[in-house]
């Protein structure tokens, strides 16, 4: 597809020389919600560091709307448009959410706008607004997080198993949000290993695993795999 | 009493001016800048030159602050490059020992081509009296000068869109760069900014006490006891363990004996390793 926001070809990454990830290939329209799923180790985290910027890929291109974004600091690919929710959220535990939501607006100050348009999606943040965020919930610090990356009004969202240490209640009311967010037109990619839910938000899905892409498809494929089923769906 | 308490207020504002520019340094990439103290006798030396050469205050403290922050930042460029490229303990080490490499070559330097240069900057007038003390001018504007410096900072790192990214960088280096903060830029200009701090405390010490070629390595050990007991990485930590010290330091050369300051105030920076790793102020990464 030529009007693709994001296409990443024959990506290798890995860590210390060795690659992890082996000769990916994924797009994203914009507007779409696309998910990578698979288990534990199957090279999700260091594919979205070396698309992020956290880690620099061993080989392949990441053009993010007609540039080659590859080999760029984190710093720059979040200017570019891209924001990204580690897993472990890096949060700054220290300072007030508020803080935290204006750093994700850096090197601009926050706008009023942006910031209601975060404490809309989550209300408790507006509450909670003077608190540190080392000190809060782990529900409540992943909010934090996609606030943060909200704030700099970015045209791809790229989350890394956001139910990371949630509740079934609470991973489900994140996806919530997403599915919020969704709405709104904002192009997201999101990797999980909580299948149902990732399946339910995005329109397609690829599995990764040992590093490489072993199917894709739309979420309803996907979900009618058999070999998904068995493996991410607990299904027999 | 009252006047002993008062002399170490005076002497502790110094010391939390000179521990504060260790302390970013430190809480930013962690590298311990050795050479933290030869920074601030380099301006105050420059400035003495400049003196000597018959030139006003007025234009020789903004040259010497100068040459203290072309200094960090040539520093800065060049031999922390390679130290910002490694991680955790490697780093701490190469920056430790290229700094403390630094300030052995300023030393030398100095020693060696104006054995006899001091700076001492004379403030006129006669003493003020404070709560009854008779105080002299030079202390209280040394003071003056370092709680200026102390509350610009703090409002800097609280209120400004920079200082809050340095802060970001402190607290989660990985949060910063995901946040659009570039980790690097930061670490530069603070790196010039402790600099400039380091030459300020030159300046400001000079009215009290004069700053001779051979005075680095004891502000340096000074500046990392303050850092220590502060808190690394703690703007307000360090002036308030600058205060502190400065008390304890005050009422112990006065009832004890001068000879034993310097151990009590190392003990009390080995106290606080033990009873409160993370500094007065410090937060616990």
């Amino acid at each position: 597809m030529a009007d693709d926001l994001l296409r990443i070809s024959s990506l290798c990454a890995g860590y210390l020389g060795e690659d992890v990830v082996h000769d990916v290939d994924l797009s994203i329209a914009a507007g779409e919600a696309v998910a990578v799923i698979g288990s534990n180790g199957a090279g999700k985290t260091t594919l979205f560091k070396a698309i992020c910027g956290m880690s620099a890929p061993s080989a392949g291109t990441v053009t993010f709307d007609g540039t080659n974004i590859a080999g760029l600091g984190a710093h720059q690919v979040v200017r570019a448009g891209i924001a990204y929710v580690p897993a472990e959220r890096h949060l700054f535990p220290s300072m007030t959410v508020r803080d935290n939501l204006a750093l994700g607006a850096y090197p601009k100050r926050p706008e009023p706008k942006q910031l209601d348009f975060v404490f809309e999606l989550f209300p408790r943040l507006k509450e909670r607004s003077s608190q540190h965020a080392g000190t809060m919930s782990g529900g409540e610090q992943q909010m934090v997080a996609v606030g943060r990356a909200i704030m700099s009004n970015p045209r791809l969202l790229m989350l890394d198993e956001p139910t990371t240490g949630l509740s079934p209640l609470l991973a489900s009311e994140a996806y919530k949000a997403l599915a919020e967010l969704r709405a709104d037109g904002l192009t997201i990619l999101v990797a999980e290993q909580q299948v149902p839910l990732a399946l339910e938000l995005a329109d397609r899905g690829y599995v990764l695993d040992h590093g490489r892409v072993q199917l894709t498809g739309t979420s309803d494929e996907l979900a009618d795999d058999p070999e998904v089923r068995r493996a991410y769906l607990g299904v027999a | 009493m009252t006047a002993v308490v008062l002399d170490g207020i005076v002497l502790g504002l110094q010391m939390g001016l000179l521990g504060v520019g260790l302390t970013l340094v430190y809480g930013l990439g962690g590298v311990l800048n050795l050479a933290h103290g030869q920074f601030a006798v380099f301006a105050a030396i420059v400035i003495a030159r400049l003196l000597d050469a018959d030139l006003s205050l007025w234009v020789a403290i903004p040259a010497g602050l100068v040459c203290a922050a072309l200094l960090g930042l040539v520093i800065d460029l060049s031999l922390m490059r390679p130290v910002y490229r490694l991680r955790g303990e490697d780093r701490v080490l190469l920056g430790l020992l290229l700094m403390l490499g630094v300030g052995t070559i300023i030393d030398g330097l100095l020693e060696w081509r104006y054995p006899i240069e001091a700076l001492s900057i004379r403030v006129p007038g006669g003493p003020v009296s404070v709560l009854g003390v008779p105080m002299r001018r030079g202390g209280l504007v040394g003071s003056a000068m370092a709680l200026t410096a102390g509350a610009a900072l703090f409002g800097f790192f609280r209120f400004s869109t920079f200082g809050r990214a340095t802060r970001s960088v402190i607290q989660d280096e990985d949060g910063a760069r995901l946040c659009g903060v570039n980790p690097g830029t930061v670490r530069t200009t603070i790196f010039v900014l402790s600099g400039i701090l380091a030459g300020l405390v030159g300046i400001s010490r000079s009215m009290t006490a004069p700053i001779e070629v051979t005075s680095g390595v004891g502000l340096t050990i000074t500046a990392l006891i303050v850092a220590v007991v502060g808190g690394l990485g703690s703007v307000s930590g360090a002036f308030l363990a600058g205060v502190l010290l400065g008390i304890v330091s005050t009422v112990s050369a006065f009832y004890i004996g001068s000879y034993i300051t310097t151990i009590v105030l190392l003990a009390t920076a080995a106290l606080t390793i033990v009873f409160r790793p993370s500094g007065l102020l410090g937060h616990r990464p």
